[in-house]
Order: structure tokens, then sequence, then C-alpha cells
């Protein structure tokens, strides 16, 4: 299924590689293939495909087509890998802050920034701590994982689990009932809920199949769906909708919620009685690195530091700041952060997403599942006193993760409110975490009557993390220690539940469109930002739209198949017809999970 | 027979043509290492020894290129525990870029990183070449920042198992109780999720095809 002009692969295309492993002379020490290419002197003059920007998206994009068998110049005009996607340091945030209110940083604004003397010059260093531009969660049933393991990256990774997803309600966090066995033993949900629960649960996990059920809802919120057709009450609508499926507000349509509420559960006890994961020292940043190493081992050339100053679609030369150039054969591939000066065919970033990133001085370990550093807080609409309309996102990470020292724990706050609404929503979240932090590490209000306490509607409800009762009686002794705050607005194309809709990803697909004279990057493809998602679910999507645009088709995305390491090992035999295996590009072996990821997840 | 297995992130450093991927080449084709087939994926090439009853299995990661354009990420320094910085004994320029080299490591990489200073192409003196960077230059800079010395020839293999074996015997081995004791407090305090088992009881391959 492969096209006729497909590129050799990478393994074909080295001859090195057969020459090693057909002659094996012990006298002659060949280039080690698969893992180091001889470097040319200078920087490539020709390339199949030039990729700007180092993001998540571009990083992917890079692997996929260096293992593909393109010939890639990979370049950021950031001295760090990641982009949109980075994992940075404090002073780095410093710098990067200064560049967003300079203008210099298209797609983000109104940066704000406070960092305590404690760091720096204090007890703490700026590269104690990684902070995430765009932090993101993994579950683990889904197609970047399924990508991860294929291409070896997850290799070069960390991974650890996140089971707690608190749903914020009555002024108190309410720790998920996430499981089958959770829902049966909890004591509190009246037996009716619980079968109603039970009901839809089965439903879910295989909805599409069943239109008679949801297809008369189509048009209509999830909300009235769960409470019209499955009797369900509000605190199970609020978990299903915003804890388990992370959705923005009560609009959400039928489909889009169903999608995201089974992507929670078919995830969950994959890999243990949790749906997902975050990578340590950092999270889309880490991954963009090792996406981009993996590119590197397949022939990649990294270049950060370089700036595309233009691109000439005619002679098809990009021409870079410092001078050099490169004459690229196929497509210029472009973040929207790196378009170059006098660009005028960024698509439009007409979405916002409101960020609020906050390191405090606490361990907050009651916020984490034994053994865990992280957790995930939802603020529900109408849940703060802010009043919000659309949901407020936090994602803590403490130091288990190496994100940050012993002690301290990161916040991530983010919300889909457009305009200055979401500022206020955010700090209001910032408030009733705060608040609830105070009242759990004061040592006076210790006391278990918490546990189970009384909703206003009279509905008894376990509070199994003790995150607290009403904080309106209670007044905080101390103030917590902030050590740093960084708030800012961030721009993308790609709307809230954007990421289940690929035609989201064809915003360049007119590509065909009328040269603007005197703009600097006529001719090329620009990807998307980030969006609000919290999960890496829109990444692969994206990655493979500009794939297939690149190469003509997606067949062969990720097509690669390395030999089981632990079978060469037990066989240890020195035998030529291994090496030749090494990595292999069979035809059969297709990634047909991930084709069918655009507008569904899989079961 | 001591079955403990003690792993040991080992990077690569050194300016372009030195010789750094002969060196390994050479250390995981030789006799002298337990298997002969080095395992060549996209991650990195692992090789296992014996050094006095335990085994060290090396995890050797390549620059892969990145460092051409001083493009290399933090990842690539992470939790090494191991770097050989090399250097062409022809070529007086590689020893300045392997000084460079050393300096990046002590700020980038952890504290107790063992560091080998590696002079390769000795080889390459016996067939008429000068050599350009004298023995004493390269003892000098080891001893001043704490490195293991050699001097290589990935062509003839002279030295090079030396190499690995030197830092195999600088690094703290366990013993077999010591070693599951750490990795048990690791799994309970680090939550470490390995992506290959999932609890399907798929391997990694069919997991793709989900």
């Amino acid at each position: 299924m492969l096209s006729p002009e497909r590129r050799p692969s990478m393994a074909e295309r080295r001859p090195s590689f057969f020459s090693f492993t057909q002659n094996p002379s012990p006298l002659v020490v060949p280039h080690l293939a698969g893992i180091e290419d001889p470097l040319p002197a200078t920087t490539p003059d020709k390339v199949d495909v030039l990729i700007a920007g180092t993001g998540m998206v571009e990083s992917v994009l890079a692997a996929a087509l260096a293992w593909q068998g393109s010939n890639v110049l990979h370049i950021d005009k950031n001295d760090y890998y990641g982009d949109t996607s980075a994992t940075l340091t404090v002073d780095q945030i410093k710098r990067w802050v200064n560049e967003v209110n300079e203008g210099s940083v298209s797609c983000y604004k109104n940066a704000k920034l406070y960092v305590s003397t404690l760091i720096g010059s204090g007890k703490y260093s700026s590269r104690d701590f990684g902070i995430d531009l765009s932090p993101k969660i993994l579950f683990a049933k889904s197609d970047l994982l399924s990508i991860l393991i294929k291409s070896r990256v997850h290799q070069y990774l960390e991974f650890q689990s996140l089971s707690n997803f608190h749903t914020y309600e009555n002024d108190c966090f309410e720790k998920l009932t996430n499981t089958k066995q959770e829902i049966f033993t909890d004591q509190n949900l009246p037996l009716m809920t619980k079968r109603n629960l039970m009901k839809f649960i089965k439903f879910v996990l295989n909805w599409e199949a069943q239109t008679e059920i949801w297809q008369p809802y189509a048009e209509r919120t999830m909300s009235d769906f769960l409470v019209e057709k499955f009797k369900l009450e509000k605190p199970q609508v609020f978990e299903l909708i915003f804890s388990i499926g992370l959705c923005y507000d009560l609009n959400v349509k039928v489909p889009e919620a169903l999608q995201r509420i089974r992507r929670y559960l078919t995830s969950f006890d994959v890999y243990g009685p949790f749906p997902a994961l975050c990578s340590k020292y950092g999270g889309p940043g880490e991954l963009s690195q090792g996406f981009c190493r993996s590119a590197a081992v397949g022939g990649a050339t990294y270049k950060l530091n370089e700036k595309l100053v233009s691109f000439n679609p005619t002679t098809k030369v990009a021409t870079f700041q410092d001078g050099s150039k490169v004459e690229v054969s196929e497509k210029v591939i472009i973040s929207p952060t790196q378009a170059p000066k006098d660009s005028k065919h960024v698509p439009q970033q007409q979405h916002q997403v409101h960020r609020l990133t906050c390191i405090v001085e606490n361990p907050c370990t009651e916020w984490f599942n034994e053994g865990e550093s992280a957790a995930m807080v939802v603020f529900p609409p109408g849940s703060l006193k802010s009043g919000n309309k659309e949901v407020v996102q936090a994602f803590i990470l403490g130091a288990g993760s190496e994100i940050c020292p012993e002690g301290t724990i990161v916040w991530y706050l983010s919300t889909t409110e457009q305009g200055p609404r979401a500022e206020m929503d955010i700090d209001a979240a910032l408030e009733a975490m705060e608040m609830a932090l105070l009242r759990e590490s004061s040592s006076g209000l210790e006391n278990d009557e918490e546990i189970v306490q009384l909703t206003g509607n009279g509905h008894t409800i376990v509070n199994s993390v003790k995150l607290g009762q009403s904080f309106k009686e209670y007044v905080p002794r101390e103030r917590l220690q902030f050590l740093f705050k960084l708030y800012y607005t961030q721009y993308t194309s790609t709307p809230p539940f954007g990421v289940v809709n690929s035609s989201f990803f064809d915003v360049n697909q007119d590509l065909e469109k009328k040269y603007i004279p005197g703009a600097s990057d006529n001719g090329v493809i620009y990807t998307t930002m980030p969006s609000a998602e919290i999960s890496y679910d829109e990444v692969v999507t994206a990655a493979k739209v500009l794939y297939e645009k690149i190469v003509g088709s997606d067949d062969d995305f990720f097509d690669l198949d390395f030999e089981d390491e632990d079978e060469i090992q037990a066989s240890g035999v020195a035998n030529a017809e291994q090496f030749e295996n090494a990595i292999d590009d069979d035809d059969d072996v297709n990634m047909e999970g991930s084709g069918e990821f655009v507008g569904e997840m899989e079961i | 027979m001591n079955t403990s297995v003690t792993s040991i992130k080992l990077v690569l450093l050194g300016e372009a043509a030195v010789g750094k991927s002969s060196i390994v080449l050479r250390f995981v084709s030789n006799d002298f290492a337990e298997n002969k087939e080095p395992t060549i994926g996209a991650a990195f090439l692992t090789q296992r020894v014996t050094i006095n009853e335990h085994t060290v299995k090396f995890e050797i990661w390549d620059t892969a290129g990145q460092e051409r354009f001083a493009s290399l990420a933090p990842m690539y320094y992470r939790n090494a525990q191991a770097a050989l910085v090399v250097y062409d004994v022809t070529k007086p320029q590689s020893f300045i870029k392997a000084r460079h080299w050393v300096k990046e490591l002590h700020e980038q990489a952890s504290k107790d990183i063992i560091i080998a200073l590696v002079g390769n192409k000795i080889d390459m003196l016996q067939e008429g070449g000068e050599r350009k960077v004298a023995r004493e230059e390269g003892e000098k800079l080891a001893e001043e920042k704490g490195l293991l010395f050699f001097e290589t020839s990935a062509k003839t293999g002279e030295n090079v198992n030396d190499v690995f074996l030197g830092i195999g015997e600088k690094i703290p081995l366990k013993t077999a109780e010591e070693q599951n004791s750490a990795s048990n407090e690791r799994e309970s305090n680090n939550q470490r999720v390995d992506l290959n088992a999932a609890n399907d009881g798929t391997s990694a391959n069919s997991a793709c095809s989900c």
C-alpha cells in the first residue's frame, strides 16, 4: 500500500550498513550504522523537507519523515528544544516573558511573571525547575503512546502514573469515582444512581454502534443526554463530563463528550489502576526532545539558534538569518511562532488559552495518590466565586516528577474562557486551591469528620482526599509561599474540542492560493499551535495530516519495526541476517490503529 | 557467579570524525564482549560485559550528530553515569573541543559522572602520521579534572576494552541484594511505568495496532 514514489527507507539508504553486515571484516571498522552518520562539514545544500520549530507536532513529524527516508533539516530559532511545547528553567522563562512582551514571540500575549528571590539567589536555582509552556497528560490508550513504543522513543523517557482526578464542587474537592469497583463499593451512592451509572458506562464503551440511544441527542448537550436518558444527577453528570471527559463547558455535544469519556475509561487499567501518564523531567518539552533525537538517529540534521528569514517558492531556496541557504526539494513546514518577518500567510489564531503556572513551597502530598506525584483538579462551570462559565483545569505536579525540588509543587491552571473573564476565573481557581491547601496543611484542622460530609442538596459525598470542607468559614493563619507565578495568554487556531475533528488541521490546505508579493512565507505550510487540550491527543493527528501532505500518503507513518533487543541478545550468534532485520521496513507492518484516530478514539 | 546487573548510561562526546562510533563498535564487536552482536535500534546501543563477576550493561548513547550545531538536548546528558570524551591525537583542534566537552559535562551532567578522556587514532602514528597532542597533555587535563585517561586505536583495538573496563570498575557495583532492594525502592518511590507492560498482555508491538 505504499505509494510508488516512496523514498527508500532509512535502512535501504545506508550502504555502509549493508556492507558491514554482509562482509564483516575484523580489520576494517565501519561507521556505526543506525547510530551515527558521518557528519558533513556544513549544513546540507539541499534537503527534502525543512521544518522550523521543535514543538511536539513538528518533532513527531520530523521523526516520522526521517525514518520514512526523507532528508530533513530541522531548525529552531530558540537555543532550546520544544518551542511551543518547551520545558524551561526559570531563567529561560524570564527571557521568554521578555520576548513575549516585546512582541517577538507570536501567538503569546500578556505575559506576567513573578519570581521569588528564593529562586536564583536563595535556596533554589533556576535549573531546579522545568516549567512546561503547554503541559500535557498521556492517556494510557492513545495514538501517541503507540508511536512512542513503536519508535522506541519511550526508552529515552520515564513515565509515571496519574490516577487522581478531583472535581471541585460545593467548595471542596471530591475524588473521582472512576472504576466500576468503586461505584459498587461506594456506600454513599444511592442504589439507583449506581445502576444508572453502570448502565451508562456499559453504553459508552461501545457507543457508536448504539445509534438508537444517542442519535436523538446528537445535537443536544451531554448533560441533557445524561439527565434525560440515563437519569443521572448533577454530581455524576459533572464527574462524567468534566473530570472523566475533561470537557470545557456544559455546551459540549453528545458525540464529543462520549468519545472523551470513553478515552478515559478505556485507558484505565491498561498499565495499572490509573488512566493517564506523565513524563518525568517535563512533559511535551521532554517528548519533543525524544522525537528530535529519534529523527537525528534517522538522519535528520538539527540546528538550534537558526531563524528562517524567507522562502522563495520559485527557486525553492530558504534563507536563514546567518546568511546560509538551503534548497528544499519538497516542503517547508513552519510553526506559527517561527514565522519569518514579513510573513503574510500565518493562519489566524483566534482562540485564546489562558494559562497560569505557579510554583508553591509546599509538598501538597495530600493531593496525590500514594506514591504518585501528579493530580488533576477540575473546576466545573459555576463552581468558582467568579461564576465561571468555562472549566478551569489545574494540572498538579510534585517533586517526584523531577520538575521541581523536594518540598515544592507546580500548579498548571488553564481555561478556555475568552477575554478578561478568563483571568478572573483562573484567579478564583487559584484562590480556591490556596485556601484548600492552607486549611489542609494547618495542623489545627486535622480531623476525620471531613472524610464524609453532606452537600447542600442532601447527598452524602465521599471526600476521600480530605481536601476540606467549606473554606468560607476558615481564615487561614498564614499565606502560601509562592515561589513563582507566570500568567500568559496563548493563541491557537484549534478551537476547544478541535482535537476530535481532523478538518481543523487542514487550515493550510489551501496551499495553492495566490502568493502575496513581498511575503517571506509564500508556499510554506504552517503547523497548528497547541490547543487547550490537556492530553496529547491532537499531536499525532496533526503530524499525520502534515505527513500526508508531504509524502502523499500516511501509509508508512512510523512504519518501522526494530528487531527486538532481547531476541538478538538471546541468540547471541554473529549472523548477518539479523542485522538486515534490525531495521525492518516490511510493508505488512502498518500502524492501522493510529490510522483510525482521526475523528475518533479506538477502544 | 553473581547475577546482578548494573546498568550504566554512557554518552559519547567529541568532535566529528575523531572515531567515537568506531571505538564503540570495536568494543561491542570484540571477542572480549560477552555477546558479539550489538543491538542496533533507534534508541541506543547496549552491551553487557562481566567485570569481577558483576555484569555491567552499558547503554551507549551517541550524539546522533546533534552536537554539530551545538544542538544537543538536555535529555542527552540526563542521568548519564559515564561519558567518553574522544579526541584525535593527530588533530589539536579536537583536543580543544574535548576540553570544551569536559567543561560542558561538568555543567550539564550529574555531579558524580565518570568521564574517560580518550585520545584515539594512535595507530596513525605508526603509519607515519604526526602526533599533535602529546600524551602528557591528555594526562594533565585528566588529572586536573579528575578523568580517566586512555590512548586508543579503534582500528587495531588497542586499549579500547580498557576504556570500558576502567569505567566499569569505577562504577559502584551493587551486590544482588542491594540491586534488588534498590530496584524495589525505585518501583515504589518513583512509580515508574513500563510502557511495554500493558495489563491486557499485549506486547509492545501488538499495543501499536490497538
